[in-house]
């Protein structure tokens, strides 16, 4: 199972932030957004996604509001702040950059 | 905009602080939610419900460790844990009441006496002047020489002024804005107010420009103006708030009001700042500020006179270390052209004469010279004490830290964090430092206050404030969080560096050897600066005994001083006789009065004249200072009782027309008659005039002015043949009573028979002789008194100290005693045991403390009288009081080991 600390250093927080600037949702649908999109590659486990989406909201990248769920119960919804879309726009272009030079690094070892 | 983004998250991370519970509360809604709905997909997926629920638990790695990473996730701890190390702190206080009480009061005790003296030292020493820009005040002199002089000055250095000297600097230093005279002392005013008796009060003689020069600006009405000091002008007054508040009942129609000042009619021009107590910090400063032209003989044009201290202000720019020497040419350029003021014997001097510029911001510093060594010593001596408290806590803490080591174990085998457990016992730490802190403050406001009134004992009034400054706060408040760290960490790293496994393993029996080492050094340190504080307290507590307890030459007991003003004028030397007479004939008529007599001043009243004589037959000898002289009526030295050993005394015989007479004391007759007979030889107070007295008597030594060194050479003159241009004031000040009974008793008498001889006479006041004797030995006192307290609390802290010690091995013994005893150890073995630890720790205390006792009483030498700071009877006592009272506390917990029950202490595991 891959762990959370496997992912590379902050890969986390730039998904989470990344889901949640497509629509506001709460922890469960963000669980299952993950697993959906990244084709269950990545797992993340519940344990360690609401302690990461408490922190993301303790620095102010993600903020939360309590609605009522689909379900008829309340929930907690979280969405994207200002200070959050700028956060991700730049660790969306370190990923770029630092995929890109792995992904170099990967061919130049084929050769 | 990284610093931007750390703030703007603030509020988020201090919300979440405040809404703690309420973030709980959403913490658990938010995770129970998840729960559902993840055991609703698995039952979408056909999962049996129970099992569902299991899966969504398992797949959250545990409810409660989830929670406690959310909480980590918010990142405020070090805030939210401070708050419930503080809660735990309390907590863990309140249980143990008994180190909490000893571990606080310990800590007030240290840092009250710290802070008491470091107030004191603060409003004495540091503070300056309540003036404007008192930086840029200037003194011209650097000593206190007092009063009047005429003349070259003592080594060279001026500091006394005549006026017409001070115009001439004044009219000749552009560099000061202002350069102000005033009074080298303060003198005695009688004042009436309309309908009632004369009341005595202080008064300065200040230039106009006075309250100019210091930047002031009335509180009410104006202040003096130069025009206020022209010979001629009407008499106006300054009065001063504290007065105007206490004697004048804050009434609004002060100012423009009338008074009888020494029988002239001055007017209350306005009150001074509430804040100004004058040029000099003392007791009781001037009620009133006059203009010099006021006082009385003509001083204004007086240049034989010199009796006023000079200040100025220096202008912006003008340095002092240039303007210096410039005085000093315009001083030796006055002294060229006005050579009559100097006596021709001194003329050699005049090219030695200087000016010192100093520093003038702190006033007249004589109370700052007084106590400078007095402070110095008591502030080493809190600071001692202070050490010997935080040795104390300590000790306290590392005795509850070994306690708790069991405690700690199981933290630690619980997973806390030793850098957390250090938190939290630093916080309590902390925690017992603020509390003593605050108490301390308490103990320092009423310690300073008990301090004043010790030190200025007879002061009516006071300027110095015991509520500690702003700077003292801060010091006090640092002081006591540094302790707290200091004396905290120690234990607390100790505690943490426990091994869960050896603790858990051995329970109490395993005696943490670090624990008892430290304790051990911590209580030899204590015993040692005990033993040096109770030295101490004994050198200066014999000293203050010699020193009250020497033989005066008089006699103090069952006598009363009255001090009377006769600065009203009115009495010719004719009717001043008529009224000494009838002094004469009243006062022994008071019921319980022995006798009664009349002088210019009593013994160790704080007053010595002084005047050159020359002994007819022998050459001018100015080798020795100038003999002190006093003015005495008949059964003077019979009222203060002071022996006649050769001769007669003054008495009826010696009026206005008989032959002029002088009673000397012995000193007198050795220094200028040794080896001959004084009696019927004669002297003079004019080179020209040598025979002018003759030597009838020889009274016993007498100290009058110096209770330290031999009495002064000193003669006494017939209160009544005073030179004949002499002025009627002064002639006579003292009314001594010598009585039957309890002299207090027989104040109001004598109020009642002065006014009742003239209403115009001012009782300045009423004391006991004992009294007056008692007030020249104020700082001593002081001393002694802070030097014994601060001796006994060294030795209660070493004590707690000690017993803490003890008490806690011998509770960590027990099994081992217990052993002991079951294989037949006896009860003597058992205390030998105990107190053979006892013995060594305040053996080794002494060696240590003896001999840093002896150095620190070298220190001190000067400042005692009669005894050797080597005194070994002292020092053995000091040794001896603190071994028994260690013993003593020691034997406590020493005879719980004897009386342990074998059993019970083997079960006690």
């Amino acid at each position: 199972m891959s762990k959370p600390s496997d992912l590379v250093q902050g890969t986390l927080d730039m998904l989470l932030l990344k889901i949640l600037a497509l629509q506001p949702m709460n922890g469960f649908a963000i669980s299952q957004r993950l697993k959906q999109v990244s084709g269950d590659v990545l797992q993340v486990s519940d344990g360690s996604l609401y302690p990461a989406l408490h922190k993301l909201e303790q620095e102010g990248w993600i903020t939360a509001e309590w609605k009522t769920s689909e379900y008829g119960r309340r929930a907690k919804y979280y969405s994207l702040t200002r200070m959050g879309r700028r956060h991700l726009e730049k660790e969306t272009n370190n990923w770029g950059r630092l995929s890109s030079a792995i992904s170099r690094v990967i061919e130049l070892e084929k050769v | 905009m990284r610093p931007l983004r750390w703030l703007s998250t603030i509020p988020l991370r201090l919300g979440s602080l405040f809404r703690s519970s309420q973030a709980d509360r959403e913490l658990d809604d938010e995770l129970r939610d998840h729960l559902a709905l993840k055991a609703a997909d698995y039952v979408a997926n056909g999962v049996p419900p129970a099992e569902a629920r299991r899966r969504a638990r398992l797949d959250l790695q545990g409810v409660e460790q989830t929670k406690e990473q959310c909480r980590d996730a918010r990142r405020v701890n070090w805030i939210e844990d401070f708050v419930h190390d503080l809660r735990f702190a309390a907590r863990t206080l309140r249980k143990s009441p008994g180190f909490t009480t000893v571990a606080v009061l310990t800590l007030a005790l240290g840092i009250g006496a710290t802070t008491a003296i470091f107030t004191l030292i603060d409003a004495v020493m540091l503070k300056s002047l309540p003036v404007a820009n008192p930086e840029q005040l200037y003194r011209l002199g650097d000593n206190n020489n007092c009063c009047v002089m005429s003349g070259t000055q003592n080594g060279g250095s001026f500091v006394l002024y005549s006026y017409p000297l001070y115009e001439h600097l004044r009219d000749h230093t552009p560099e000061f804005s202002e350069l102000a005279a005033f009074s080298s002392y303060v003198s005695n005013l009688s004042i009436r107010r309309a309908g009632s008796a004369a009341e005595s009060f202080k008064g300065e003689y200040v230039s106009g420009n006075y309250f100019a020069m210091f930047g002031l600006r009335a509180f009410a009405g104006r202040l003096l103006f130069p025009s206020d000091n022209l010979a001629g002008a009407s008499c106006v007054a300054v009065l001063s708030y504290h007065t105007w508040q206490e004697r004048f009942e804050h009434g609004p129609a002060i100012v423009g009001s009338t008074l009888d000042v020494n029988g002239f009619s001055c007017t209350i021009v306005g009150v001074a700042p509430e804040a100004f107590y004058g040029d000099t910090l003392r007791s009781d400063p001037p009620d009133f500020w006059l203009p010099i032209a006021v006082e009385v003989d003509n001083r204004l044009q007086n240049a034989n006179l010199e009796w006023l201290y000079l200040f100025g202000r220096l202008k912006p720019g003008s340095s002092p270390e240039r303007l210096q020497p410039q005085l000093t040419s315009e001083l030796l350029a006055w002294l060229g052209s006005h050579m009559e003021v100097v006596p021709q014997r001194d003329w050699k001097d005049v090219p030695r004469q200087h000016i010192r510029l100093t520093h003038g911001g702190r006033g007249v510093e004589q109370m700052q010279r007084d106590y400078a060594a007095g402070l110095r010593l008591l502030i080493t001596l809190a600071a001692l004490l202070l050490l010997i408290a935080c040795a104390n806590i300590a000790n306290l803490l590392l005795t509850r830290g070994s306690a708790m080591s069991c405690e700690t174990a199981v933290r630690l085998a619980l997973g806390a964090p030793r850098g957390r457990l250090i938190r939290q016992m630093l916080t309590e730490s902390l925690l017992v430092a603020t509390a003593g802190g605050a108490a301390g403050l308490y103990v320092a406001y009423a310690g300073t206050r008990a301090i004043l009134l010790i030190a200025f004992r007879g002061a009516n009034f006071v300027p110095i404030e015991a509520r500690p400054s702003l700077l003292v706060l801060g010091s006090a408040g640092l002081l006591s969080v540094l302790t707290g760290i200091a004396f905290g960490i120690a234990p607390a790293w100790m505690a943490s560096q426990s091994d869960p496994m050896d603790a858990l393993r051995g329970t109490a029996r395993s005696t943490p050897r670090r624990f008892s080492v430290l304790q051990r050094y911590l209580v030899i340190a204590q015993v040692g600066f005990s033993v040096v504080l109770l030295a101490g307290a004994g050198l200066v507590m014999q000293s203050l005994r010699n020193l009250e307890g020497q033989n005066f030459g008089f006699v103090s007991e069952r006598r009363l001083i009255a001090n009377i003003d006769l600065s009203l004028g009115g009495y010719t030397p004719d009717g001043l006789t008529g009224l000494f007479q009838r002094f004469q004939e009243k006062l022994p008529q008071i019921p319980g009065v022995v006798s009664a007599s009349l002088s210019s001043y009593s013994p160790l009243s704080g007053n010595n004249w002084n005047q050159r004589v020359y002994i007819d037959g022998k050459p001018p000898d100015y080798h020795w200072t100038a003999p002190s002289c006093d003015r005495v009526s008949p059964h003077y030295f019979e009222t203060i009782g002071t022996r006649l050993l050769q001769g007669r005394t003054i008495d009826e015989r010696d009026t206005l027309g008989a032959p002029d007479v002088a009673v000397i004391n012995e000193t007198f007759a050795r220094r200028f008659f040794a080896n001959e007979n004084p009696i019927g030889r004669r002297f003079g107070m004019d080179k020209n005039h040598p025979g002018e007295y003759e030597i009838v008597g020889i009274v016993e030594d007498a100290k009058y002015q110096d209770t330290r060194g031999p009495a002064y050479a000193t003669f006494f003159l017939p209160l009544l043949q005073t030179p004949r241009a002499g002025r009627v004031n002064g002639w006579f000040n003292t009314v001594e009573l010598h009585v039957a009974g309890i002299p207090e008793n027989f104040e109001s008498s004598v109020r009642n028979t002065v006014t009742g001889l003239d209403p115009n006479l001012v009782v300045v006041n009423v004391v006991t002789f004992g009294e007056q004797v008692a007030r020249n030995f104020n700082q001593e006192r002081l001393i002694a008194r802070l030097t014994e307290l601060f001796g006994a609390l060294a030795l209660v802290l070493a004590c707690i100290g000690l017993y803490a010690v003890t008490a806690y091995r011998v509770a960590q013994r027990t099994g081992e005693i217990g052993i002991r005893m079951a294989l037949g150890a006896g009860r003597a073995s058992v205390l030998g045991l105990v107190s053979r630890d006892v013995l060594v720790q305040v053996g080794l205390g002494l060696a240590i403390g003896m001999p840093v006792a002896l150095a620190a009483g070298r220190l001190l030498a000067h400042q005692l009288y009669g005894v050797k700071s080597s005194d070994p009877w002292i020092l053995g006592a000091a040794a001896l009081v603190l071994a028994s009272f260690a013993s003593l506390a020691a034997s406590i917990p020493a005879w719980r080991a004897v009386r342990v029950d074998p059993m019970v202490a083997l079960r006690h595991e």
